[in-house]
């Protein structure tokens, strides 16, 4: 089966074999980039500076816990606030590859930035096999761009290291569980963030919304499985559905919008089958999200596997 | 035991080599332009699924054919690889009349060494716009979903095997059984 033990081992030789110089670690806080940066760290040591991009387009309380966690784990790390270039940058903009694309690019344009300011010459990535897999690449056609793979520039100054290419989600888990990263079993959150979960543009008033309707679904989820009505399931969210709908709120007509809730079963995310959650929770969530969330005034639940759905939305 | 994986573009292409890897196989994904004289001390090949749509073109299956005429080990055709392999020996693939994405229910009618040990009817993940609508001669039919009616077939003489659905899939039940089997044919076979 699979060994995280000699899995960290042979990554930290290889890593050091790759490395001469200094890196610079893309790291958002999720699973990956955070297992990878303990790798990388102690392969390196201070010739790694991790670095965590706030895009504007974050969970809620993210770079906060971003911060926490790789103090904790003694990972050397830079936040750099860059919320206003993203919105900038995604003005206008409906198209989700264009979306992963302009956010892969801009990625790029700051890694590089701090990398300079540094001295790296090469950028270590958190990817994994789905994010390489979907985002194609000669016979394989191009599912989604994933922002790390298929959303960087051309021509790129720095180096890629990616100690995580061949494993999927699962055994990710298991080589952070034996690293201790306090992460391990967060659930994923995809690159660009919010931006492929409001469809439609991205502005920070309908990104506010979403975060929102995502913390909603994620505490009523996690509250369910603590009593025991279900159990968490592999990837649970919200999306803000570029579709509006009338309602009556107070004897008063209203045109609102739509949230749809997403919750999925899977080991590696490369195939799933949509959860089965009790109508009760889901009836809470609806009604929290329809009351705490005055523009939205209809949810709708995702009954989609993947295939022929994928598990987000964009 | 060494089984590699030709890559015809698949997105679970990669889970094929995972499985082979979790079994103790000592396995690695080639490009489907190799050469069949670098494959032919393996003891088995997997030929996997892919985008190309194997009707329409055939030029994206690379050496798959030669594969199949010059190697004599097992060989295990996976949704695109499974069609090939019935266009190749002279059956036809084609359109789907109905595709299949994800759940199906499988039946399997004709028990042989890949099925060992399963029951007859199991859940399998699908994912085609084609499937075959002839099976070449010499080959004959394993297993069927509502849908597909060649889920399933062998060659009756050589150890050729094709599969519509995914048993590299995580969804799909006994996947990993179904490999093991292919991996104790691949085995037995050698000696």
């Amino acid at each position: 089966m699979f060994d995280p033990k000699a899995f960290i081992d042979e990554q930290v030789e290889a890593i050091r074999g790759a490395v001469k110089g200094k890196a610079i670690l893309a790291c958002s806080g999720g699973v990956d980039s955070t297992t990878a940066a303990v790798i990388a760290s102690r392969a390196l040591g201070d010739r790694l500076l991790a670095v965590y991009i706030d895009t504007g387009l974050m969970r809620k309380g993210e770079t906060q816990d971003v911060d926490v966690t790789l103090k904790a784990l003694r990972v050397s790390h830079r936040i750099v606030d860059a919320s206003d270039e993203y919105f900038e940058a995604l003005k206008g903009v409906t198209d989700p590859e264009r979306k992963r694309h302009i956010i892969g690019n801009k990625f790029i344009e700051l890694f590089e930035r701090e990398a300079t300011t540094f001295g790296a010459e090469v950028l270590i990535q958190g990817t994994i096999a789905p994010d390489w897999i979907e985002s194609g690449g000669q016979l394989r056609d191009r599912i989604k761009s994933h922002h790390n793979v298929a959303g960087l520039p051309a021509e790129m100054k720095l180096r890629l290291v990616e100690p995580l290419r061949d494993l999927y989600k699962d055994e990710v888990r298991k080589v952070a569980r034996a690293l201790g990263v306090r992460v391990a079993e967060r659930q994923p959150f995809p690159g660009p963030a919010f931006a492929v979960r409001v469809l439609g543009e991205v502005t920070p008033e309908r990104v506010a919304v979403v975060r929102e309707a995502c913390a909603i679904v994620e505490e009523e989820l996690e509250a369910a499985a603590g009593k025991g009505l279900m159990t968490l399931p592999w990837q649970y969210f919200a999306v803000l559905l570029p579709v509006q709908s009338v309602g009556v709120h107070g004897d008063v007509r209203v045109y609102g919008h739509t949230v749809g809730v997403r919750a999925i079963e899977s080991v590696d995310g490369m195939s799933g089958t949509y959860s089965k959650i009790p109508h009760e929770v889901l009836d809470r969530i609806s009604v929290r999200i329809t009351n705490e969330i005055k523009s939205v005034n209809r949810v709708v639940y995702d009954v989609s596997n993947k295939p022929p759905a994928t598990i987000e939305w964009e | 035991m060494r089984i590699y994986v030709v890559d015809n573009g698949g997105q679970w292409t990669h889970r094929e080599w995972r499985v082979l890897k979790y079994l103790g196989v000592d396995t690695k994904i080639v490009q489907n332009d190799t050469p069949a004289e670098d494959l032919k001390d393996l003891d088995g090949l997997v030929l996997s699924g892919g985008a190309p749509r194997v009707g329409m073109d055939p030029g994206k299956m690379g050496r798959n054919g030669e594969y199949l005429d010059e190697l004599r080990q097992p060989i295990l055709g996976i949704c695109a690889g499974h069609q090939f392999m019935a266009m190749h020996f002279g059956g036809d693939a084609a359109p789907a009349k109905i595709p299949e994405f994800g759940k199906a229910t499988l039946t399997v009618h004709k028990p042989d060494v890949l099925f060992d040990g399963l029951p007859s009817t199991f859940v399998v993940w699908e994912s085609h716009n084609d499937e075959v609508s002839v099976v070449p001669k010499g080959f004959v039919g394993l297993a069927s979903t509502p849908d597909c009616s060649v889920q399933a077939m062998r060659s009756a003489d050589r150890p050729l095997f094709g599969l519509q659905f995914h048993p590299e899939v995580e969804d799909t039940q006994f996947g990993m059984d179904i490999f093991r089997n292919f991996v104790r044919e691949c085995e037995r076979l050698r000696r």
